[in-house]
């Protein structure tokens, strides 16, 4: 496996095709270090294409074989060293905390807008402008700052050198993502409790229903812990409650 | 297969395309797919429904490195059909589920077996440069031409065998798959809590 190779290649193609326009006989070379492994985030690889048509430059610009050879060994090793280091803070940043994030923005939005989809039965229509209101803003929000790490990677990591990893240290990941994921942790907190109250709130007595309904909660809320503590992913719990309530209803 | 539910398949093959291989612009998320298919199938909260509880079901699962998530646009459409031709939201949802996985399975042999007819293509690149946009072109419309077929054969199987068997199903199953459906936002939403554990210092 290759992986993202070809989407590098065609991302490079114009910027290769107008470096090399005079000497078109050096483009299959240059094609085969580019269709070469290439893995990473797809949002946080603006940097790898900055630092690589930087570099890339440099190789047209040699006047020797061993100036040649050199420059290709450095354009591989940052290839190789960026994309891992991207992959790291992308999948940390955009698939570990901002997917997360939004989602629960998303689903404060639709409880505040009143569209209850907890509700199994007989879920209350809603219109239209709801129903795109809190995607709408998931949307936009994880787009927004994927759109501003793609623009701000190509453009710093193009001028910047080595020293500042091509431009990854101006950016304070750590930080940025620690504060995500407090915000993301109190969200969490909020939304089980938010989420509790509109799942029980049309209850007046506690009856069987309530019983049941608050039982389900606790229960699911707790063995969640247990099967993530396991790494056990959510669906094969979900699977095994279909199998093991069809079990508890023949018993 | 009714017009309605070909044009449900043709839109879950283009959204997921943006998966993995086009744009990759989050609208295969649940919480985007779905009611995006259901405007399709005319019921906006159902759809809002299946994107919340697939998203949080498959929230846990994150395309690092090689993993590959199981679908959440597959399990939407998948969802959203099969309760359109009439089956209970519970079952198609399971259904949807199973379907997510089988597909994620899928896309993994088609992964495998593209890979040795990459390599015909990129020595072609190699060869002639200009071939790089007619390789992506290519490569974009087989995945989606596979999308399509996979999406609509197991729609139709499925919905074909959950039909048939509806009349069967006792009532205590209906039961047991209904409680295990309002189960799935706790099961997602606990998943959350430590999925924002502060380890990042």
């Amino acid at each position: 496996m290759k992986f993202q190779n070809l989407g590098l290649t065609f991302v490079m193609m114009p910027f290769i095709k107008e470096l090399y326009r005079n000497d078109q006989d050096a483009l299959p070379s240059v094609l085969q270090r580019y269709l070469e492994n290439f893995n990473t985030q797809p949002i946080m690889a603006s940097f790898c294409f900055g630092a690589l048509a930087k570099q890339e430059e440099l190789i047209a610009q040699t006047v020797s074989l061993t100036q040649f050879k050199e420059k290709v060994n450095d354009w591989n090793s940052i290839k190789k060293s960026l994309s891992i280091t991207t992959a790291s803070i992308g999948d940390r940043l955009f698939w570990g905390t901002l997917k997360p994030l939004t989602l629960l923005m998303a689903l404060f939005i639709w409880l505040m807008l009143g569209v209850n989809f907890f509700e199994i039965d007989f879920p209350a229509q809603t219109t239209l402008l709801y129903a795109a209101c809190a995607g709408g803003a998931a949307f936009f929000v994880f787009n927004a700052v994927a759109l501003f790490v793609k623009w701000q990677g190509l453009k710093i990591s193009y001028s910047a050198d080595e020293r500042s990893c091509f431009g990854l240290t101006r950016f304070d990941w750590n930080k940025t993502i620690y504060n995500a994921k407090r915000i993301g942790l109190f969200l969490a907190i909020g939304m089980i409790l938010f989420g509790i109250y509109h799942y029980l709130k049309d209850f007046e007595d506690i009856d069987v229903h309530f019983v049941t309904r608050a039982v389900i909660v606790l229960f699911f809320v707790m063995i969640s812990f247990v099967t993530r503590k396991l790494r056990i992913p959510n669906m094969y719990l979900y699977l095994s409650a279909v199998f093991v309530f069809n079990i508890v209803c023949y018993l | 297969m009714t017009p309605e539910i070909l044009t449900l398949c043709v839109a879950a093959a283009l959204l997921e395309l943006d998966t993995t291989y086009a744009f990759q612009l989050t609208f295969s998320r649940g919480i985007i797919a779905a009611p995006i298919l259901s405007l399709i199938t005319g019921d906006i909260m159902t759809g809002i429904q299946i994107g919340v509880f697939t998203e949080l079901l498959f929230a846990d699962i994150n395309p690092l490195g090689g993993i590959l998530p199981p679908s959440a646009v597959v399990c939407s459409a998948v969802s959203l059909a099969l309760h359109m031709l009439g089956l209970e939201l519970y079952f198609a949802f399971f259904c949807g589920v199973a379907g997510a996985i089988l597909f994620s399975l899928a896309e993994k042999i088609m992964r495998k077996n593209r890979f040795k007819w990459l390599i015909f293509w990129e020595q072609q690149i190699t060869r002639h440069p200009q071939m790089v946009n007619r390789t992506v072109v290519l490569a974009l419309a087989t995945s989606f031409l596979m999308n399509f077929f996979l999406i609509s054969i197991f729609i139709w199987l499925c919905g074909q065998f959950m039909l048939w068997l509806l009349p069967y199903i006792p009532m205590k199953a209906h039961f047991a798959c209904k409680f295990a459906y309002m189960a799935v936002p706790w099961i997602g939403l606990a998943t959350l809590v430590p999925a924002f554990r502060l380890k990042t210092r």
